[in-house]
C-alpha cells in the first residue's frame, strides 16, 4: 500500500500512457469515521475485458468504484483511465467513462427521455446526436412505453435501464458499473448484457460489480474477489476458479463457515 | 402506548442532540429564549389586567389568534415541522390508528412550543384573577384545550401544505396557486399599509367579535365573557373551543389513518410528455460549456415549477418579504420606506435563499459530477434558471413599492438596490452552495420535515451567507439611502451600479464558485449522499 497525500499521488510503476490499461488502481484507500471501507486496493483491469468485481456485503466494492469514477475522493491512492490520472486530469478522463452507480438519486422530475439528453447535454454532446441516440437507446433497453414518464414513477429496474442509457449517451470506453442487474427482469437483463458483450467484442471495457456469481461467471472474462477492502484474488475467470465453480471458491477465499444458528421457533403459528 | 410513543419520542431528541451538539445548543437556546420572553409578557398580562374588559377580550383575541396563525404559518415557511413520529413509519407496525392517536397527542405536546403556549394561557390567569373563583376555573380548563387546539392548527397545516404539493397530479397547479394567491394577497397587504395603525386599530373590536366564534379566538375568549357575567356566552363559546378541539382530534385521527394505509411518495401515473430538455437548445454549434449551462438551466427551471420544495420557496421568497413588510408598516411609523423596500426584502430572499442549492439535488449532483461539466456551466446554469423569473419579481416588487409610496421618482433607486441585492446574492449563493453545503429534504419527501444532521453546518452556513451577502450590497443599499433622504436623483447612479456592479460581481461569483466546483465537487457529493 502506497500511501501518498490525497490529490498528489505518485506515478504508479508499470502503468506508462500507451497500452496502459483501461482502468489502474492503485493503493486506494478509504476511511469513514472508524471503519475502513478500502485499505489500499490494487487493481488493472486490461482494455477489452469484461471484469466482474464481486465481494461479500460491506467489502467496499461500492466505494471502490465511486473513487474509480471520480464521485469519492480518495484518502489516497489513484486512479488511472486509459492512462489519465483521473483525480488529477477529470477533464479529461471523465468523457472516457460511463457510469453506473448503486443508491444514488436521479433527476427524477425528468422523463427517462429528458434524462438521456440531459446526461447527453451536460457532457457538451451536439443536440442532434443526443436526439438520435437517445432514440436508439431508449429502444434498445425496451423502455418506449416509459419514454414520456418521470423518471419519480419508474420501478427500480426501470430506473437501472435508464441510468445505464445514461451512462452510454456519450459513447465511453469504459463502463463501470455497480450492481447493474440488480432488480432487473430476466427479459431485460438478457438485452442489456447483449448490449455489453457487443460493447465489449469492439474493444470496450466493462467493470461491474455483482453479488451473483452465477451472473458474473456467466457474463464476465475476468474477475477479482474483494474483501475488507483489498482485491484477495484476480484474473482470469478460470485462474480465480481454480477448478471449481466461483461460489465455492468464493466461500473458500472468505472462509466462511455455515451458518448453523437455527431459529426453532421460527414456523407459523398463530401467535 | 402513550408512554411508549412519548419514550420514543425523548429518545430520538436524544440520539439527535448527541449526534449533533448544535442542535443541543440550540434547543438551550429556544428554551433559553422562551424563558427571557416571560418578564416581558408577565408585565404585559399585568398591564392588561388592569384595563377595561372590553380591551383585553379584543387584545387577547387577536394576539392570540395571532400565536394559533403562527403555529401554521412557522413550520410550513420557515422551520419545517419534526417528523419524528410521522403516523406512515408506523405504517407496517401493524397497531391500530386508534391506539396510537393519544400517543402522538401527548408526544406531539411534548415540545418546547407547546411548553410556552401553556405557560401563556395559564399566564391568563394574571389578567382574570379579579374575576372569582369560577372565571379562574375556566381560565384553567381554557389551558387545558389550548395547546391541543395549537398542535392541532399545525398538523393541519403542514399536511395541508405537504398534499397540495405532494401529489404530482396537482404540483404544476400548484405554482399557479402560489401566483394567484400572491397577486390576491399583494394588494390586500398595501389596503392594509395603507389604512395605517390608527385605521387599522378602529376595526380591532369587529375582527375580536368575528374571531371569537372560530377555533383560532375562540379559546380565548372564554374568560372575557364570563367575566362580564355573561355565562351563556361563556359557555357558548368554550363549547365552540371544545368543539373544534374535539373535531379537529378526530379528523386529525382520519388523516393519520388515511397516511397508515397509503404512505406518500407513490403516487398514480403522471401525465407524460415528450422531451424537452432538448426542445429548446438548436444544433448551432454552440460550445459544450453554453450547451450544459442550458441544459443545467432547462432543468433547474423544470425543478422550480415541478418539486414541492422549490415550490415553497418560490412562494415564500416573494410571501415573507410582504409579510414582513407588512408587519414593519403597521408597527413602525414610516409605512411609506417599508413599501419601498419590498424590492430589496424580496430580492435578499430569493439571491440568499440558494445558498445551498446544490444539496436540492440530493444525490443525483452525482451526474453532474460524472459528466465532467465544467464548474461554471454548473453555476451559470442554476444562476439564470433564478434569474429568469427572479427579476422580474424584483423588478414588479420595486415599482409596485415605489408606486404605494406615491414615490415615482425613487424607481430608478428602488429598481438599482434591488437588482443589485438579487445579482450580488446570487453570486454569494454561487460559492456558498458548493463551499458550504448543508443537507435539506430529499426530494419526493415532505417538503416541511427538517433534514437529520444538518444543524450546525446550516447555522454557519445561513449566517456567513447572509452577512458576506449584506456587505457586498452596501454600496447601493448606501446609495438608496441617499436617494430617499438627499436626492432622488442619485437613483439613477443606484441603478447603474446595481445592474453593472452587481453583474460584475455575479460574474466574479461564477468564476470562483465554479473553480471551487472543480476542486471540491466529489466532497460535496459525499455530504450529500
Amino acid at each position: 500500500m502506497s500511501e501518498t497525500p490525497a490529490g498528489r499521488p505518485e506515478p504508479a510503476p508499470g502503468v506508462p500512457t500507451s497500452a496502459a490499461p483501461a482502468l489502474a488502481m492503485r493503493g486506494l484507500y478509504k476511511r469513514f469515521g472508524a471503519t475502513v471501507a478500502v485499505a489500499g486496493l490494487d487493481l488493472d483491469i486490461p482494455v477489452g475485458s469484461f471484469y466482474g468485481i464481486v465481494g461479500p456485503n460491506g467489502a467496499g466494492k461500492t466505494t471502490t468504484l465511486s473513487m474509480a469514477t471520480g464521485l469519492l475522493t480518495p484518502d489516497f491512492g489513484a486512479v488511472w483511465v486509459h492512462g489519465v490520472n483521473l483525480w488529477l486530469e477529470p477533464q479529461r478522463a471523465k468523457p472516457m467513462l460511463g457510469i453506473l452507480p448503486d443508491g444514488l438519486r436521479l433527476f427524477d422530475r425528468l422523463t427517462g427521455a429528458e434524462l438521456i439528453s440531459y446526461s447527453g447535454l451536460l457532457r457538451g454532446m451536439d443536440p442532434d446526436v443526443v436526439r438520435s441516440r437517445r432514440d436508439d437507446l431508449i429502444a434498445a433497453l425496451d423502455l418506449t412505453g416509459a419514454a414520456g414518464t418521470l423518471v419519480a414513477d419508474y420501478s427500480a429496474g426501470m430506473t437501472k435501464k435508464i441510468t445505464l442509457a445514461c451512462a452510454l449517451v456519450h459513447a465511453p470506453s469504459v463502463l463501470v458499473l455497480d450492481e447493474p442487474f440488480e432488480a432487473v427482469d430476466p427479459i431485460s437483463a438478457q438485452g442489456i448484457r447483449r448490449i455489453l458483450r457487443t460493447f465489449v467484442d469492439v474493444g470496450g471495457t466493462v467493470v461491474m460489480s455483482s453479488h451473483v456469481m452465477a451472473l458474473v461467471e456467466q457474463v464476465c472474462d475476468r474477475v477479482a474477489v474483494v474483501a475488507a477492502g483489498r482485491v484477495i484474488a484476480s484474473g482470469t475467470l478460470d485462474e480465480v476458479r481454480g477448478g471449481m465453480g466461483l461460489e465455492r471458491r468464493f466461500v473458500d477465499l472468505l472462509g466462511l463457515e455455515d451458518i448453523n444458528q437455527d431459529l426453532s421457533w421460527l414456523r407459523p403459528s398463530s401467535g | 402506548m402513550v408512554a411508549t410513543l412519548v419514550r420514543l419520542k425523548l429518545r430520538i431528541l436524544g440520539h439527535q442532540m448527541r449526534r449533533e451538539p448544535w442542535r443541543a445548543v440550540m434547543f438551550g437556546l429556544g428554551a433559553f429564549w422562551a424563558l427571557t420572553m416571560l418578564p416581558g409578557l408577565i408585565g404585559g398580562l399585568v398591564w392588561l389586567a388592569g384595563q377595561t374588559s372590553e380591551i383585553r377580550h379584543d387584545v387577547l383575541i387577536l394576539a392570540g389568534a395571532l400565536i394559533l396563525l403562527g403555529w401554521a404559518i412557522v413550520p410550513v415557511l420557515v422551520f419545517g415541522s419534526d417528523d419524528s413520529l410521522e403516523p406512515a413509519r408506523f405504517a407496517t407496525l401493524g397497531v391500530a390508528p386508534e391506539r396510537l392517536m393519544p400517543g402522538f397527542l401527548v408526544a406531539g405536546l411534548v415540545s418546547i412550543p407547546a411548553a410556552f403556549t401553556a405557560v401563556l394561557s395559564l399566564g391568563l390567569l394574571i389578567v382574570w384573577w379579579d374575576g372569582g373563583a369560577a372565571v379562574r376555573a375556566l381560565v384553567v380548563v381554557c389551558a387545558a384545550v389550548t395547546p391541543i387546539t395549537a398542535l392541532l392548527v399545525s398538523r393541519f397545516a403542514t399536511t395541508a401544505g405537504t398534499r397540495l404539493l405532494g401529489s404530482r397530479r396537482a404540483r404544476e397547479s400548484t405554482a399557479v396557486i402560489g401566483a394567484l394567491s400572491i397577486v390576491v394577497l399583494g394588494p390586500g397587504v398595501v389596503t392594509i399599509a395603507h389604512l395605517g395603525l390608527e385605521g387599522a386599530l378602529q376595526r380591532v373590536p369587529a375582527v375580536a367579535d368575528v374571531l371569537a366564534w372560530t377555533p383560532l379566538g375562540a379559546v380565548w375568549s372564554v374568560p372575557a365573557f364570563a367575566a362580564d357575567g355573561d355565562w351563556p356566552g361563556a359557555f357558548l363559546h368554550l363549547a365552540v373551543a371544545v368543539a373544534s378541539a374535539v373535531l379537529g382530534y378526530r379528523l386529525w385521527a382520519l388523516m393519520v389513518a388515511r397516511a397508515m394505509v397509503s404512505p406518500p411518495g407513490r403516487g398514480g401515473e403522471g401525465r407524460k410528455h415528450g422531451d424537452r430538455m432538448i426542445a429548446g437548445i438548436r444544433a448551432r454549434r454552440r460550445s459544450p460549456l453554453v450547451a450544459a449551462s442550458l441544459a443545467i438551466a432547462a432543468r433547474s427551471s423544470r425543478y422550480w415549477v415541478a418539486d414541492p420544495r422549490y415550490v415553497i420557496a418560490l412562494i415564500s421568497s416573494i410571501a415573507l418579504p410582504l409579510v414582513i413588510a407588512v408587519m414593519l408598516a403597521t408597527v413602525g411609523s414610516a409605512p411609506k420606506s417599508v413599501a419601498l423596500s419590498i424590492g430589496m426584502l424580496v430580492a435578499g430572499t430569493i439571491g440568499w435563499g440558494r445558498h445551498n442549492d446544490v444539496a436540492f439535488d440530493g444525490s443525483a449532483f452525482w451526474m453532474h459530477l460524472a459528466s465532467g461539466a465544467p464548474g461554471i456551466a454548473d453555476r451559470a446554469g442554476r444562476t439564470i434558471a433564478v434569474l429568469l423569473w427572479g427579476v422580474p419579481a424584483v423588478a414588479v416588487g420595486s415599482v409596485a413599492g415605489a408606486a404605494v409610496a406615491g414615490r415615482w421618482d425613487l424607481v430608478p433607486a428602488a429598481l438599482g438596490a434591488g437588482l443589485g441585492v438579487l445579482l450580488v446574492g446570487l453570486a454569494v449563493s454561487s460559492v456558498s452552495s458548493v463551499t458550504l453545503p448543508y443537507r435539506v429534504a430529499a426530494a419526493g419527501a415532505s417538503p416541511f420535515a427538517t433534514q437529520m444532521g444538518s444543524a450546525g453546518a446550516s447555522i454557519i452556513a445561513q449566517l456567513m451567507t447572509s452577512v458576506v451577502t449584506g456587505l457586498l450590497s452596501l454600496p447601493v443599499l448606501v446609495g438608496y439611502g441617499l436617494a430617499l433622504w438627499w436626492r432622488p436623483s442619485v437613483g439613477w447612479v443606484v441603478l447603474a451600479v446595481g445592474v453593472i456592479g452587481g453583474g460584475v460581481v455575479l460574474w466574479r461569483g461564477l468564476v470562483i464558485g465554479g473553480a471551487a466546483y472543480e476542486r471540491r465537487g466529489a466532497l460535496v457529493l459525499a455530504k450529500l449522499v
